[in-house]
């Protein structure tokens, strides 16, 4: 195997807590942090090394769980177990609270700026998803809130270019969502993982989503247009999406995060084993049954579970990664092909 | 020590010399005279069987009902409230000028729609559940547009699943 992957800085993120999510923004200069200290870190490059920008504090009360940049990369929003989300606009190199979501019972888990950047999704322990639409002067309103799932909504993420929203859960399901008559409504549910989806990842054309799960599997779900293949069971304008891929047997606990490439093609996951992998795809496989294989892993890449893993959004090969011991980890990773 | 017989003991003696009478004077065999002593047990046991369960039945009717109207009861109760709080709402907003309002009424007359065609009437409707749901939600909905919290919880069984 002479693919590789190589630490090229570790930062001690959120010292003494977890370290739950690492997000790129859409020039991949600046990478965002969030943990268990209730404290967004914003990180930047220096030279060789990766330095802290900005610390985001005093927004919650409790653990921050995800952290999401917008596609213009001058807004920040963060999802905490204090059941709000925040809004942070970008101020000269600081970043303020603008707006306080509101409305979620409990946890919020995730979320999610869709590409137009003028919606924005959210979603809770509380079961529910919901859609937020963002007016010229910051103003947040509720367009929709979609009660679909039957356990705890733990990841939300959109279509890269159409306005189709994607959420992972506890029910052991993927639900796709797609806006009708004023509302959002759940369109396509993807059952087959037997335990806890942690989380999703588009690739690049947005016609292939990748789902980690608690079942130690990867699957790779494909969108089956109507008409276009045999045997498919399209009703009406509802989605169907299919799964063409299990990756299976290489992992040997829960996988809590997976990043597809949008450069490459690469598909890299998180792992409860502490370790970080990267698959790419056989290109001589068939497209509608595409066999993946492990180009690169690194066990023990952390000392305890691996919670996210993103690959920089410009720069090909550049990797984050960030675990319960509170560190994050850049990599570079190198594959022959 | 003797034992005294019961009064079910004694209505059960009583039954059996009833029966025994009974299948002697329909001029039966001396077989079916000992079938009905020796069956006795069994065929108590049918009639035992079938009593209780008459008695169950009207029993198990009379809960059912109550649990029924307390649930039912229940619903009405949060559907009515999301009703008034929509229809409140909707007069404060709607001869105001202000442009953003729009949505906030559309969303309200959204829900107050989803209220009345609710078939309350109908106790055996099959998306009972998944209505309810989506009223719920869009209550939900609402609150955050008219910016007030959404904790009625002691007006609403919200996230409370039915019980049976």
């Amino acid at each position: 195997m002479k693919d590789s992957l190589t630490a090229l800085c570790k930062l001690s993120g959120h010292p003494d807590s977890r370290c739950w999510f690492v997000a790129w923004n859409p020039s991949g200069t600046l990478l965002a942090s969030c943990g268990g200290d209730r404290a967004v870190r914003v990180w930047g490059r220096e030279g060789d090394s990766w330095v802290c920008k900005s610390v985001l504090q005093d927004g919650h009360q409790r653990t921050v769980r995800k952290v999401t940049w917008s596609p213009c990369g001058n807004y920040l929003a963060s999802a905490s177990f204090d059941a709000t989300a925040c809004i942070w606009r970008k101020k000269d190199d600081d970043f303020e609270c603008v707006t306080v979501l509101e409305g979620h019972e409990n946890e919020v888990k995730c979320v999610a700026w869709a590409p137009s950047g003028s919606l924005l999704a959210t979603c809770s322990r509380d079961k529910s998803v919901w859609v937020w639409e963002v007016d010229e002067e910051d103003e947040y309103e509720c367009v929709s809130v979609v009660n679909a799932h039957t356990q705890d909504v733990k990841h939300v993420t959109w279509h890269p270019t159409q306005e189709l929203l994607a959420s992972a859960s506890y029910d052991n399901t993927v639900r796709l969502y797609q806006e009708e008559d004023d509302d959002w409504v759940c369109k396509a549910t993807l059952e087959g993982h037997t335990s806890t989806v942690w989380s999703l990842a588009f690739d690049a054309s947005g016609q292939r989503l990748a789902s980690c799960s608690d079942d130690r599997t990867v699957k790779i779900w494909r969108e089956c247009l109507p008409g276009n293949e045999p045997g498919t069971d399209t009703v009406g304008s509802d989605l169907s999406w299919k799964c063409i891929c299990t990756l299976s047997g290489f992992h040997s606990r829960t996988i809590y995060d997976v990043a597809w490439c949008r450069l490459t093609g690469a598909l890299a996951t998180a792992c409860g084993d502490d370790g970080v992998r990267v698959f790419r795809e056989d290109p001589t496989s068939d497209p509608m049954q595409p066999t993946f294989f492990l180009s690169v892993h690194m066990p023990k890449a952390h000392s305890q579970d691996v919670n996210c893993i993103a690959w920089n959004t410009k720069e090909a090969g550049l990797l984050a990664s960030c675990s319960d011991d509170g560190e994050i980890i850049i990599w570079h990773y190198q594959s022959e092909a | 020590m003797w034992l005294v017989p019961n009064s079910t003991e004694v209505e059960l003696l009583f039954g059996v010399t009833c029966n025994f009478f009974i299948t002697m004077a329909s001029g039966c065999t001396s077989e079916d005279l000992f079938d009905a002593i020796i069956m006795a047990d069994d065929r108590f046991h049918d009639e035992g069987f079938q009593e209780g369960f008459d008695k169950g039945t009207r029993q198990g009717l009379i809960e059912g009902r109550n649990h029924g109207a307390t649930h039912g009861a229940r619903l009405s109760a949060e559907l009515s409230f999301y009703y008034g709080f929509a229809f409140t709402w909707k007069c404060i907003f709607q001869d105001s000028p202000e442009p953003r309002t729009r949505k906030k009424l559309k969303a309200l007359e959204n829900l107050l729609a989803l209220i009345q065609s609710f078939p309350h009437d109908d106790p055996q409707y099959g998306n009972l559940q998944e209505d309810v749901g989506k009223v719920r939600a869009k209550f939900r909905q609402v609150c955050s547009l008219v910016n007030v919290p959404s904790d009625f919880r002691d007006y609403v069984s919200k996230g409370e699943e039915m019980s049976f």
